[in-house]
């Protein structure tokens, strides 16, 4: 076995639990009756899908040098700044998961709000019941 | 005994569909080379060469956040604010501060060592957030982070001591929405500064411009006596700082004050 | 540079990345809601190691007061003025 065989299979390894991830999580959203489980399953998987975003954007190994986060730590030099270039992780993914990471925490907390509207009108938050009440 | 069986088939399940996977490799694995867009990014964000495209600020991820995409997050900043302004309305009727019967500082909340040890570290995670927040444009941070940061001291504060502490200390959420505002108004005039500045010398300039560009050779000093301050990047991380730090707040003190007593609500 | 040392990185992401999934098996079957708020906050961690491997200091800067600090501490003031247990 070399060293890209397992290399490879390790970073499929990630991917494919990512994928579960999503999977286990959409089943819970669908299947589990209760408002508070749903909305633990949505931030799961909000997140999950933010890994994904962010791990496009990484580079791979070049003779044994490892990638870099994208902040240039020296004075700027032209020699510097190509080293720069060769070597740093992609920025953009990493800005537009910032504005996701926050928009996600908003929406939770709407929905956190709303669902204790919803207990004190319907005085329980089992969504097969209300569906029965129908308001 | 049920659950760590369905553990272990989906960890075997795991295992294995990665294998599979090996032989379609190719497309999954990061490559070499980052994207021309990337690349772009990378080589001006600190250039000073390249006077027309850079914007003087080490860090590339808040230099795309205030500066490339500037835009995007200032729609992002106001999807924030109208949630928080739909929970607020949600809300509405269902709690009231005021106190009804009397309020012992002595008894209430958790015992005396979570109280000693919550009052040791709440100005140090204080300074950690406004250092995380002010840093932004030289080192990983910004406004987001070190507002998330300090927010967490108001539920931890909320928690061990009660809410009503808090408002009898002046933390109401008539002063956070004050804080909030001040926050937003601070974002909405550094936005538009350098067309004022355009508009007073005479010369053309865009709104949410940061360094000259050409065609509008207007813009805000990269440093000042050598410390390097980016434009408007760092008025952009103060202000963000302070207005998600006020808008948590707000969520934290309406949450946890709902249900108690109706008839005064505001 | 020790050539092993790629290999090490990706060793320590797939394993993490292994609990990970253990932690959000255990959050979605789990009837008690504190537990399950509890083991959202441990997948929390986990992917936060996973983004400091992946190179995202940023993320992680957001990532960590967000989904371990604010989200489980408004998640159990709702569960402790609505119900805890679920029912079948």
């Amino acid at each position: 076995m070399d060293a890209e065989f397992i290399n490879t299979y390790l970073l499929l390894v990630t991917l494919t639990s990512l994928l579960a991830n999503a999977i286990i999580s959409i089943y819970g959203l669908f299947f589990k009756p209760h408002y508070t489980k749903k909305v633990i399953a949505l931030t799961i998987l909000s997140d999950t899908m933010n890994t994904f975003a962010i791990y496009l954007g990484y580079r791979t190994w070049v003779n044994g040098v490892n990638p870099r986060p994208p902040v240039l730590t020296s004075t700027p030099t032209e020699k510097s700044i190509s080293e720069f270039t060769a070597r740093a992780v992609d920025p953009l993914p990493q800005a537009l998961v910032l504005t996701a990471v926050v928009i996600g925490l908003a929406v939770t907390l709407f929905l956190v709000f709303l669902g204790y509207i919803l207990y004190t009108h319907y005085k329980t938050l089992d969504m097969r019941e209300i569906k029965k009440l129908k308001g | 005994m049920r659950r760590i069986t369905e553990l272990a088939v989906i960890i075997s399940l795991i295992l294995g569909v990665s294998v599979l996977l090996v032989l379609a490799a190719s497309i999954l694995i990061p490559g070499v080379e980052v994207r021309q867009l990337a690349f772009f990014y990378l080589y001006t964000t600190i250039n000073p060469w390249f006077q027309n495209y850079t914007v003087n600020s080490p860090e590339a991820v808040t230099a795309i956040v205030w500066d490339y995409r500037g835009l995007d997050t200032l729609f992002e900043t106001s999807v924030f604010y109208l949630a928080l302004i739909a929970g607020l309305a949600l809300a509405r009727g269902l709690f009231s501060e005021t106190l009804q019967g009397s309020f012992n500082e002595k008894t209430s909340g958790l015992s005396t060592i979570v109280k000693t040890v919550t009052r040791v570290t709440a100005p140090m995670i204080i300074a950690v957030g406004a250092s995380i927040g002010l840093h932004g444009h030289l080192t990983p941070g910004g406004g987001f982070q070190g507002g998330a940061t300090i927010a967490v001291i108001p539920l931890v504060f909320i928690v061990v001591y009660s809410a009503f502490f808090l408002i009898a200390r002046g933390v109401t959420s008539n002063k956070m929405l004050v804080l909030r505002s001040i926050g937003l108004l601070g974002i909405g005039f550094i936005s538009i500064a350098t067309f004022l500045i355009g508009l007073a010398i005479g010369r053309f300039a865009y709104v949410f411009q940061n360094m000259p560009k050409p065609g509008a050779i207007v813009g805000l000093p990269a440093d000042i006596n050598g410390a390097l301050i980016s434009g408007t990047l760092w008025f952009f991380n103060l202000f963000e700082m302070i207005a998600v730090a006020a808008g948590f707040t707000i969520a934290f003190i309406i949450l946890l004050l709902a249900g108690r007593g109706g008839s005064g609500g505001r | 540079m020790n050539v092993y040392a790629e290999t090490i990185v990706y060793l320590i992401m797939a394993v993490v990345s292994l609990l990970s999934v253990v932690a959000v098996y255990l959050a979605i079957v789990e009837r008690d809601l504190i537990k399950a708020v509890i083991y959202s906050a441990l997948q929390s961690g986990f992917y936060a190691v996973l983004y400091y491997l992946l190179m995202a200091p940023d993320i992680v800067l957001v990532y960590l007061p967000v989904a371990v600090g604010l989200i489980p501490g408004v998640l159990i003031v709702l569960i402790s003025k609505t119900e805890r247990w679920e029912k079948e």
